[in-house]
This record gives structure tokens, sequence and C-alpha cells, in this order.
């Protein structure tokens, strides 16, 4: 089950800042086999021991990975947290709607490529099926969110 | 000048050993998405040396660790500024003085047009080819 939520709350378990929780805490962690290759994958980054990395813009720290492969490392790493993701691009979105046993914020649809199985409940209620029922759960909130007039 | 649309920089263009960036927009407001890992922070800590130069003195750059960007920004005038991470960071303050203050011209990294006075010009991805960096149409 993917959770999502669409109202932001201001609580230490949520993730806004990526870039900085990753920079001060996720980076530290020691990053699994799966996780190394989610970098190489994301951002075409060779991931050393040492957490210096290597891509084709040259030789940087794990913490010049880019702020969607952060989201996505500290969603792995922090799968507790409710973590941000409107920073991610559509390659790290499919990514994610690939996952289980997560918890997101978005304000609002972001494309993806969701699997047509993938099971996903919104705040905490509603639960619907697949990139259909995401697609469908959207819609009737943007016609709630009209007729509020927000 | 007030009222019309301006372009401070129609192309930013510069070598960075081994890479050369050639920038083209199209728009007052540039909104720079595509896939993660596609060198948009890369690009935002080049222009950090670049502003320093005489030819793009006008570039101020924000991002996450910049203090009270709504008060900063607001300060702006005649500028090209460039916004990092900004789907976390530009409310429905600062897209109204994105839409209204015309005298500048804006690069966001951003996705969520909402509530921004965009076009089809808009809308961009940078492209890596052989080491040459573009500001291409996002599709």
């Amino acid at each position: 089950m993917i959770d999502i939520y669409t109202e932001k709350k201001d609580s230490k378990d949520w993730i806004f800042q990526n870039d900085l929780y990753f920079n001060l805490n996720t980076c530290n962690e020691e990053m699994s086999q799966n996780e190394v290759e989610l970098i190489h994958q994301v951002d075409e980054a060779k991931l050393m021991p040492d957490k210096r990395i290597e891509t084709k813009y040259g030789l940087g720290t794990i913490r010049n990975l880019s702020s969607g492969c952060k989201t996505l490392l500290n969603l792995v790493k922090h799968p507790d947290k409710v973590v941000c993701v409107e920073e991610c691009g559509p390659n790290v979105l499919k990514i994610i709607f690939a996952m289980d046993n997560i918890k997101i914020y978005m304000s609002r649809p972001s494309f993806a490529d969701i699997p047509k199985d993938a099971k996903i409940r919104f705040n905490d209620s509603d639960i619907v099926i697949g990139n259909k029922g995401y697609n469908a759960w959207w819609s009737k909130e943007y016609e709630r969110r009209k007729a509020d007039d927000l | 000048m007030r009222g019309e649309k301006q372009m401070i920089y129609k192309n930013i263009t510069f070598k960075a050993a081994p890479f050369s960036y050639d920038l083209t927009f199209d728009d007052r407001i540039t909104l720079v998405g595509g896939d993660s890992g596609t060198g948009k922070t890369v690009l935002y800590e080049m222009l950090e040396d670049l502003r320093l130069t005489d030819e793009y003195k006008d570039v101020k750059l924000f991002n996450y660790k910049s203090d009270n960007l709504l008060e900063a920004i607001r300060q702006c005038r005649d500028n090209f500024i460039v916004i990092d991470n900004a789907d976390i960071l530009i409310n429905d303050d600062v897209r109204k003085f994105i839409n209204f203050e015309f005298s500048n011209q804006y690069m966001l990294f951003l996705r969520n047009c909402d509530g921004l006075n965009v076009s089809d010009k808009s809308f961009k991805v940078l492209k890596f080819d052989n080491n040459r960096i573009t500001l291409e149409e996002e599709l």
C-alpha cells in the first residue's frame, strides 16, 4: 500500500526539505546494494564506498546527488516518514509508485507511470487501484477544490 | 519597464570545461522540469560563479538555503531570477510577484505551474549531448 497525503502537516515525521534532510541525515547511513543501484538508475552515478560519487558531470560526494534521487533515498531509508515528492521527476516517481509500504506527500497530481495493480490510499481514507484509480481520485479532488473555491 | 514583458537574457552561453552551456530563453518565465538527475542543480552551481561576472551580474539566485525568499525576491528589479527547489519554496505570494513584476525574467526549476502566467514556450528540459548542454522544449 502507498499512502498519499495531500494536505500539508507540520510534523517531525514529515520531510519537506529533502536536500537538507538527506545532507544532514540519510547520507550518513550505510547504503545497501539496492540503494547503490537506485543511485545509478536515477542519476547515472557510481557510488564509491567512501560516499564519493562519479557522474557524467565529474566527481563529487553523495551530497551532490539530485534532489529527486535524495528524495527517493529518504523514502527508502525512512519508510516511517511522510516524504514530499513534489520535486521528483517522472523517472523517480515511476520507481516510487512501484514501491510498497511508503508514505508520500503531494498537493497536486504528478505525472507518473503507476502500475495498474498499485494499491494507493489517500489521506488515510480512500483506497484506489492503479493509474485509473489515481486519476479518478484526483479528478474528484479537483471538483471538490473548485466547489470549495480553493 | 513595468507592464511590458522584458527579457534580461535571451541567451546564456558559457564554457565550464569539459562542458559548454548554450541556453536560449523564449519566454519571460522559463520552467525547467524533466527527469531528476538531468543537471539542474549543477547548472545552478555554475551560475553561482557566472553571476560574479560583469556580463551576468543581473543574475540572482535562490535555493533552499536562501533566507526569506519572498522578502528577498521583492527587492529584485531588472534581474534574471533563478530559483532551484522551487516546488518547495514558492508560495502564492511569490507566484503573484513573478506574474506581475515584469521587469524581471525568471528561470524556475519547477514542476507545478499552477497560478503562473506561462506560455507553451515556458516549458523546458535540460538536454545533455556530447558535453553540450541546451534547453529544449518539454514535450
